[in-house]
């Protein structure tokens, strides 16, 4: 169908900001069913993402990583677009204090004396947004010092 | 004529004052430069959404049922308005500019196609709001505080929520907000606009912000069109989206989201036009301080003047007395 795309037009746009606008060639996101790579040529999609981790080859062969805490990716005919609701680039992202923030973000959870499903929901929403970061730094920590 | 001494006081009183809202002035300009830069910075998520929203209800509306919150209700009998205000005066006709309007848009519609009277509530949020209620004497279910430099779309989420909710229970049959338009830096035009239920085969003007010849704000129409042209044609063949895991997941989760990029779409659209207004109001107020302590200056001259001459004729006479 597009014979002559071998390359993609790829965003990241959360509701306040543009975090990324790149080419690349490919592309691996968390979604509901499942991690899937995009790749040029990949038929058209929508698609909810989950909390995790995106790896990202770009034109010049460098491999990013980045966080996502859930939204949409939408793939046209050469453009990925990525509706996150929050997303960072690892190289943004400092080790310590996502660590941090993911302890702090666990302890709530166990602070919580009365059920309440609500803050339940926000709490794990939380400690998953958290935890996606950590795991971003720690590969993007990998791929650079190998 | 007062004394040149009580002048003197008074030119410096509004000198001060003049000082003041010289700095208001500069404080709003750089508050609206900000404001403006948010509101663009949103658009890209604010016109993504909406077509994927478009596209989505193309497909799921061929297979069956919309979104509860994409189908109109046959009877609408409740309105709900979020007013969009500022927290603090001094912003000139800011605040009243958009009360007018929602007053005479309720006046308007006040009634349905079938000739019953609409029950309308507003939701406040701004301080200023409850002007709806102490002048117009309309019904205020809730008043929200309105943050000034609006950052993340998390602080309307309550909000939002509750129009979402008061839909889908049938506590209101259409959700309007109202909000001032950022037209440009001089001039800002309050705007009432359907929220919920969300059109998506609206004519061109119900899509927020899309009024006028600005197309700044909210969807782009022009965006849209090209998007589907350059990216959804191949030749005269279009195709369309797979959606994963389904169409009607995907409807679910991103018809909240896109009520929520409009609403803070809004929100701060009025933060420039609040800051924007405050500016000129202020700028006008520095102007005005600048005329009157011209004119009192003058008044001082004479009054001085006045006083030298009186006190040489008192010399002179005292001086004539003794010869």
């Amino acid at each position: 169908m597009f014979e002559n795309h071998k390359i993609i037009k790829f965003e990241i746009v959360t509701q306040e900001r543009v975090v990324m606008k790149e080419m690349i060639y490919q592309v691996t996101v968390p979604t509901k069913e499942g991690e899937i790579t995009i790749m040029p040529k990949h038929m058209p999609l929508v698609a909810i993402l989950v909390p995790g981790v995106i790896e990202i080859k770009k034109e010049n062969g460098e491999v990013e990583i980045a966080s996502v805490s859930g939204g949409f990716i939408e793939v046209l005919r050469n453009k990925v677009v990525l509706l996150a609701d929050t997303a960072e680039r690892a190289m943004d992202i400092d080790e310590k204090r996502a660590e941090e923030a993911r302890i702090r973000a666990t302890d709530n959870l166990k602070n919580i004396r009365q059920f309440d499903a609500e803050e339940y929901a926000s709490i794990s929403g939380a400690i998953a947004k958290e935890l996606a970061r950590t795991k971003a730094v720690i590969k993007w920590k990998k791929i650079r010092k190998p | 004529m007062p004394s040149a001494k009580v002048i003197k006081t008074r030119i410096k009183s509004v000198n001060n004052t003049k000082k003041i809202t010289k700095a208001m002035e500069m404080v709003a300009a750089a508050k609206m430069r900000r404001s403006v830069e948010a509101v663009l910075r949103t658009r890209t998520y604010a016109n993504l959404s909406w077509t994927t929203v478009i596209n989505l209800s193309k497909a799921v509306g061929a297979a069956g049922s919309l979104h509860p919150l994409l189908t109109k209700k046959e009877k609408v009998r409740k309105v709900a308005i979020i007013l969009l205000t500022s927290n603090r005066g001094l912003c000139g006709g800011f605040n009243s500019a958009i009360l007018k309007k929602t007053h005479d848009s309720v006046v308007k519609h006040e009634k349905n196609k079938d000739g019953e009277k609409i029950e309308t509530e507003i939701i406040v949020v701004g301080k200023k709001g409850m002007g709806a209620y102490s002048r117009y004497g309309y019904k205020v279910i809730a008043e929200f505080p309105k943050v000034d430099i609006a950052s993340e779309a998390l602080e309307i989420r309550p909000i939002a929520s509750m129009a979402v909710s008061g839909y889908l229970e049938g506590r209101f049959d259409k959700v309007m907000v109202a909000f001032t338009d950022f037209v440009s830096a001089s001039s800002q035009a309050p705007r009432i606009k359907q929220l919920l239920p969300v059109d998506v085969v609206a004519e061109k003007d119900h899509y927020l912000g899309v009024v006028g010849r600005d197309t700044r704000v909210g969807l782009d129409q022009e965006y849209v069109k090209k998007k589907e042209e350059k990216y959804l044609k191949e030749k005269k063949d279009s195709y369309t989206f797979t959606f994963e895991p389904s169409p009607k997941e995907v409807l679910d989760d991103m018809v909240p989201r896109l009520i929520e990029i409009q609403l803070f779409q809004a929100l701060l659209e009025s933060n420039a036009s609040e800051h924007s207004a405050r500016m000129t109001a202020m700028h006008q107020a520095s102007e005005s301080a600048k005329d009157l302590a011209d004119r009192l200056q003058l008044y001082y001259n004479k009054a001085r003047q006045a006083a030298i001459t009186n006190e040489i004729a008192e010399i002179s006479a005292g001086a004539n007395a003794l010869k």
